[in-house]
């Protein structure tokens, strides 16, 4: 859709039961004399969690831009903790954009209110709310990881499809990610085992850019021999952004069956690993810079190039561009454009891909593996 | 550090779980023409919306190679481009992407006839493979006239600027523009230019069309949705209509078009790759070549056109003087005159005064297989006409004369499930349905699906498709040789008999209209009417 978007129809404090009612009245309030009918554009139902007010807000300002990506019904939950009204209250919007002279496209969301205990009634009142025959992603924005949401997130995504989470800025990263990779097991569901279900991680999407260039610059036809001489890993990551970095380096040891042996951790400043390869030992570092976006920087690679002990280089440049470089500079760089991953980009792309993906799920097998020594 | 005894890795651990799509290889993109119209319209700018998308390989290059830049050919193709992505980019330019691409861009002026050139050439390309890494890996665009092919690819085989097959060390690919060819003869003499330098799996014949997301989405449509393909037989569908209207005229292209006509420039390739993608039957994998063998095999089962049946089953048409959007709107001939006269500035050929092209085709065709036995495929192209759509219709056959049909107060719309091509992808289904009230009227009611409106965003243009298909070796929407032979061997007849009967005119239908009186009596005599569009 174009960027056309017309100031949202809204209507607050409204019971459960006035929420479809009022959506149909805001639906047709959206036509203007003379205009064909306006047309909802549903791809999926997306229901979007947030444990506080706060967190809600900005959601609230993003789902527009989602919205551009992927055309959905948007069920905007907030639950938070303390005392209140033991009932749940929606919002009501509707966004619409004209598109090309074609007839007005509108998409809605719905905003639920709960505190305490009606939190509990969240995933009841999410049930009447779904728009049939459509896939639902459930997006876990609440602080805490989802591995440790417990039943409240397996009754939100009873009917989901995918259910997507963001490891960025996770506090206790190990703990953190050892947990993930075990709930992983548990919550995703493939074929025979009853309604499919597939888990994604924000984060990982983020680094598709890194894999690509990687893969790419590390193609045994690129250079040869590369892949089987590393012997040393660093990665310089920006804060909150140590899973990231985390995720990278076990997507490397999963691909190349790579076993951990020892870990040594400086907290906020540093993770290292030994691990062991057919070729001898390998050293895995995790370097937290002190400040500048949360994301991986820069990645150095020790290894064997045309014989002789070199490195690359692969690092982010300016806001567009991730390159690497060969450290004995006999080569020019390898380049990537890349484009800017904010969240509801990241976020609307990951609605449509729906697949399991298996080169995470053993990326995240490994990061639990390399997560065991850290937590001692 | 490689222990000795450890076997020497050579396939990429680290491309597991990524399309093929996205993992081009490093190349330069040679585009011979570059300072041609397709070059400025879209292949620059399908470069350059790759390139923000960040899936064109990490070390690319593209070259400009021809004749017709003024001054520093960097700073020309330079321009060019920015031009192009100005006017024609699905994406606005944007100052950081384009520094980057920019970067990455190049030309050589020289002669396609020139040997030297392609010395100069070769040079180039090695100064490009040292400072973008690109090994040695070629795909050379050939955005030239048929009569050059033959002079190009001889030049690049001849300056040692192709691999063979399978040479380990780098990849040689062209990509080949229609026409190719104007009947068989000609077309396999291009076949055979082309193959004298690269090897059938090293070349890639591009039809825009099939890199078009409605057209991909045929297949989608036919094979993963199971209520489909029961019906896509002559138990069900009562005929397909397959419309490629434009409402430009030929414009700039006179040179080329005069004399070559809508069969040749629209149906031959287009249309006829449509029907393909309609009427084949499943294939077994998505592999290249089995979704190639699958739609060979409807061209074979095309039924072939006698004298007589072209007669009944074929209709050109040339636009004359008439209005678009309201405006006046010359015809054919003047346009033929003014282009000679006024661009050209050369006196108007005889041939050309009274020219006979057509403009305008519209044709009955039937596949003599199992599953389309008796059921017409009707196809209509022209220039000048209404408005820009292509579709292909399916309608299914009407419902028995009972019940709702037995006395209907007016008559029931049949179903009719129709593929938007262009220029908004989706599609749409027609079906009955009964208006609210008291009494059982029955109404036709419009299910829609848009490609834009639905998935957001704007799809990727078909060149950015296939030019990244090109750099991953992927032919699957590429015309394979036997494809293009078995498309001219069905049209070559219909071309030979307009050529023996020699008319002085055809007939002719006003610019802002769907084509002349004769296109409807072919489709009416049947019982059925053209599809308003």
């Amino acid at each position: 859709m174009t960027a056309n978007t017309e100031a949202p129809l809204r209507s607050t404090d409204l019971p459960l039961g006035e929420v479809e009612r009022e959506l149909s009245r805001q639906m047709e309030a959206a036509k203007q004399p003379g205009d064909s009918p306006a047309q909802r554009a549903h791809m999926s139902n997306l229901v979007i969690f947030c444990d506080r007010a706060e967190s809600a807000a900005p959601m609230t300002a993003v789902v527009p831009a989602i919205v551009t990506i992927h055309p959905a019904r948007i069920l905007l939950l907030v639950g938070e903790s303390g005392l209140g009204a033991d009932d749940v209250r929606g919002e009501v919007s509707v966004w619409c954009q004209k598109h090309r002279g074609g007839p007005k496209v509108c998409c809605e969301q719905v905003t639920l209110h709960a505190r305490g205990q009606a939190i509990e009634h969240l995933p009841f009142a999410v049930r009447g709310l779904l728009i049939g025959d459509l896939p639902t992603n459930v997006w876990w924005a609440a602080s805490a990881t989802p591995a440790f949401a417990g039943p409240f997130l397996y009754g939100l995504a009873e009917y989901a499809q995918q259910v997507i989470y963001d490891s960025i800025g996770w506090l206790e990263p190990a703990r953190a990610v050892a947990a993930s990779a075990a709930w992983l097991d548990r919550f995703e569901r493939g074929p025979g085992e009853g309604r499919w279900r597939v888990v994604a991680d924000l984060n990982w999407r983020r680094l598709k850019y890194w894999r690509r260039l990687l893969a790419q610059v590390l193609d045994p036809n690129t250079l040869p021999g590369a892949l089987d001489s590393i012997t040393e890993i660093v990665v310089e990551h920006g804060p909150h952004a140590v899973v990231q970095a985390w995720l990278l380096v076990s997507w490397l040891a999963s691909r190349l069956g790579w076993q951990v042996e020892a870990c040594r951790v400086q907290p906020g400043e540093e993770i290292s690993w030994k691990v062991a390869v057919p070729s001898g030992v390998v050293r895995v570092c995790l370097r937290r810079l002190a400040d500048g976006p949360a994301e991986v920087r820069h990645m150095r690679i020790a290894c064997t190039l045309d014989g002789k002990p070199s490195a690359l280089n692969v690092r982010v440049e300016g806001t567009h561009r991730l390159a690497a470089l060969r450290e004995d500079g006999s080569a020019a760089a390898w380049t990537l454009t890349t484009q800017a991953q904010p969240l509801p980009d990241l976020l609307g792309r990951q609605l449509s891909d729906r697949e399991r993906d298996p080169v995470f799920r053993e990326s995240m097998a490994v990061a639990q593996v390399f997560a065991r020594p850290a937590l001692g | 550090m490689a222990a000795e005894t450890q076997p020497i890795r050579t396939e990429n651990p680290l491309i597991a779980g990524m399309p093929k799509t996205l993992l081009p290889q490093p190349c330069v993109l040679v585009i011979f023409g570059a300072a041609g119209d397709l070059s400025w319209r879209k292949l620059l700018p399908a470069l350059y919306n790759l390139n923000v998308d960040g899936v064109l390989p990490a070390n690319f290059a593209a070259l400009g190679f021809g004749v017709g830049c003024q001054g520093d050919g960097d700073a020309w193709i330079r321009d060019r481009a920015r031009d192009g992505i100005v006017h024609f980019s699905r994406r606005p330019l944007d100052e950081s992407h384009w520094a980057d691409f920019a970067r990455a861009l190049s030309y050589l002026e020289g002669s396609f006839n020139d040997s030297h050139a392609y010395e100069q050439l070769k040079a180039k390309l090695d100064t490009l493979d040292q400072q973008f890494g690109t090994g040695g890996n070629r795909v050379y665009y050939l955005a030239v006239p048929p009569s050059m092919v033959d002079t190009c690819v001889t030049h690049l085989k001849s300056a040692g600027l192709v691999y063979e097959p399978g040479d380990p060390r780098a990849f040689s690919r062209v990509i080949v523009e229609k026409p190719i060819g104007r009947d068989l003869e000609s077309a396999r003499n291009i076949i055979a230019t082309v193959a004298k330098a690269f090897d059938e799996s090293q070349t890639y014949r591009i039809d825009h069309y099939l890199g078009k997301e409605t057209v991909q989405n045929l297949l989608v449509l036919r094979f993963a949705n199971s209520i489909f393909e029961p019906l896509w037989n002559e138990k069900h569908i009562d005929h397909v209509q397959i419309t490629v209207a434009e409402e430009e005229g030929v414009a700039n292209r006179i040179g080329y078009y005069d004399g070559v006509g809508a069969l040749r420039d629209m149906v031959q390739n287009h249309l006829l790759q449509l029907v393909c993608m309609t009427a084949m039957e499943p294939p077994w994998s998505l592999e290249p070549d089995v979704v190639r063998d699958a739609k060979i095999g409807v061209l074979r089962c095309l039924r072939p056109l006698a004298p007589n049946e072209v007669e009944k089953s074929v209709v050109r048409a040339q636009y004359i003087e008439g209005d678009i959007d309201g405006e006046p709107t010359p015809g054919y001939r003047h346009e033929v005159r003014q282009f000679f006269t006024e661009v050209l500035k050369k006196p108007l050929p005889a041939e050309s005064a009274n020219s006979n092209t057509d403009t305008f085709v519209a044709l009955r065709l039937y596949i003599d297989n199992w599953r389309w036995a008796g059921v017409p495929f009707y196809l209509r192209t022209g220039k000048r006409m209404p408005k820009r759509a292509s579709e292909v219709a399916i309608q299914f056959k009407a419902v028995p004369q009972i019940l709702f049909n037995a006395y209907p107060d007016v008559p029931l719309e049949p179903t009719v499930l129709t593929l938007r091509v262009q220029p908004e992808e989706g599609l749409s289904m027609r079906i009955a349905s009964k208006l609210p009230g008291p009494k059982v009227r029955i109404y036709p009611v419009k299910m829609e699906f848009n490609y834009s409106s639905s998935f957001g965003g704007e799809s990727p243009e078909a060149y950015e498709r296939l030019l990244l298909d090109v750099m991953a070796g992927d032919a699957t929407l590429f015309m394979r040789r036997d494809a293009v032979e078995a498309a001219w061997q069905w049209v070559v007849p219909i071309l030979e008999h307009w050529e023996r009967k020699r008319v002085l005119h055809i007939p002719e239908y006003q610019c802002g209209t769907w084509g002349p009186v004769e296109a409807d009596r072919i489709i009416e005599a049947d019982g059925r009417e053209w599809r308003t569009l």
